[in-house]
């Protein structure tokens, strides 16, 4: 890892300064749909990591060999068959979360990112270069989804991977559940509330004007 | 907006005049716990309305008072510090000041904070509303209309879209005060409602659709929760009726001048 400084790079520039969600707005779909709870976050981040390791392998080592005219047919059918053996491996072990995911894993083939990154990135560069975007660009998503998940079943609940942390009112305790959080809307405030956090933060990440201000002369010196 | 006397702070202070009726007899049906619930709301809008002045040399405006009396009139009551925290500093800064402050922003502080609260805890009691302050919202919406700062279609509209449901056999005993107190404090806000002239009286009919239809249809949901969620929708639809509008005149001046 540490031998090369740009593997380094295409690891880490992914997490916060280039993020695929907060800066490229990608894959935000499935951030907004499965955030309800923090466990059901984490499957999806680690499943749409993975998926995009091995497909990012697989484009970039055949990547001399695939047909310009078709490549996106070609990357699609690699993507959608992984999804498939994730899906079915969810199923197989993790029946309830894999239920309470529905569509979503299923919907990790027409992911933005996954696309994006397989086509940009990967069908251009050797495969361990690939596999090192391609892990940053999983975790700089992972750690986004984890983030509002873990916000949302907090605040909605009081619980983190259902251990009660806040005692709720019912249960005797202080806290009163935020049910908002529980539902579709929170989503979007959270995760507009972070991109805004993180541009301030970071001011080279804001988009230029749309349109510049006339420059207005004092009318006395 | 800046056209002899008449700048924002102008129209802000001419609707705090225009509702005072409804408040003057709010404070008196409801006596010193008003005043307090009031000074609360004030100090938080304020507070924001500071931050953002240092922050981002956003002058504060007068109308964060309109804000924290709706929210004092109308929020639910048995809300925990938190949340009453919480949900005004949301409506108040995710609504009005991120927007650019009040003249900028689409939907009323007010109305989102209260959804805001609607939607975040559902079990909290909403306010019964004292049968006065209903009849108090007529003078207060003619002093609006008198002086220009509530537009007259708005409320045109949405009597004669009440009165249609009200043929169509809509009783609205229960509802009325909520949906004139709602009307004269969150609809009729010149910000957020509709700025054409065909758009105001779509908006104010949508209200008033809106109104009838959930007093007549949505059972279980108190009336001021209920009109409430009729002025967020009837404020979501207005700046689509202003496109609207602008729409069909532009094509009417085609047809006309080729």
């Amino acid at each position: 890892m540490a031998a090369d400084p740009r593997l380094r790079s295409a690891l880490i520039a992914p997490l916060v300064a280039k993020n695929p969600i907060t800066l490229q707005i990608l894959g935000i779909c499935s951030a907004l749909a499965v955030t309800t709870s923090l466990d059901t976050a984490l499957t999806m981040a680690v499943s749409l990591t993975v998926v995009l390791v091995l497909s990012s392998l697989i484009v970039s080592t055949i990547r001399r060999h695939i047909p310009g005219t078709i490549r996106l047919i070609v990357q699609i059918v690699i993507v959608a068959s992984l999804v498939i053996v994730i899906d079915q491996f969810l199923q197989a072990y993790f029946f309830d979360i894999s239920q309470r995911l529905s569509v979503f894993v299923a919907l990790i083939t027409t992911n933005c990112l996954v696309l994006g990154r397989t086509e940009s990135f990967a069908r251009s560069n050797p495969p361990l270069a690939s596999m090192a975007d391609a892990l940053g660009n999983g975790l700089g998503y992972s750690l986004v989804l984890v983030t509002i998940g873990a916000i949302r079943e907090l605040f909605g609940t009081g619980t983190l991977l259902g251990l009660q942390v806040f005692e709720t009112v019912d249960q005797g305790g202080w806290f009163t559940p935020l049910s908002l959080m529980l539902l579709a809307p929170s989503a979007f405030f959270l995760l507009g509330g972070l991109v805004w956090a993180v541009r301030s933060l970071l001011p080279e990440q804001a988009e230029a004007r749309e349109t510049t201000p006339p420059e207005v002369e004092e009318a006395r010196p | 907006m800046i056209r002899g006397l008449w700048d924002r702070e102008t129209v802000a202070m001419m609707l705090l005049i225009a509702i005072f009726p409804v408040v003057a007899l709010w404070v008196m049906a409801e006596g010193l716990e008003a005043v307090a619930r009031l000074l609360f709301f004030l100090v938080v809008a304020g507070v924001w309305h500071v931050i953002w002045m240092l922050a981002r040399a956003q002058p504060p405006s007068i109308a964060g008072a309109m804000t924290a009396i709706c929210l004092a009139m109308l929020a639910p009551r048995e809300l925990g510090l938190v949340a009453l925290l919480l949900s005004t500093s949301f409506g108040v800064v995710m609504a009005e000041l991120a927007f650019g402050g009040w003249g900028r922003n689409v939907l009323n502080p007010a109305t989102v904070t209260l959804a805001f609260m609607g939607f975040g805890y559902p079990v909290a009691p909403w306010p019964d509303l004292a049968v006065q302050l209903g009849w108090a919202a007529a003078p207060a919406a003619l002093i609006g209309m008198a002086t220009g700062v509530i537009a007259a279609p708005l409320v045109v509209s949405t009597v004669l879209a009440l009165a249609v449901g009200a043929v169509l056999g809509v009783d609205y005993a229960e509802t009325g005060t909520a949906v004139a107190v709602v009307l004269v404090l969150l609809v009729c806000d010149p910000v957020a409602s509709a700025a054409t002239r065909l758009g105001r009286w779509l908006n104010g009919a949508l209200f008033g659709a809106l109104a009838a239809a959930f007093t007549a249809h949505w059972s279980g949901a108190a009336p001021v929760q209920a009109m409430v969620s009729a002025a967020l929708l009837a404020s979501l639809a207005a700046p689509l009726l202003d496109e609207l509008s602008i729409a069909l005149w532009v094509r009417r001046r085609r047809k006309r001048f080729g």
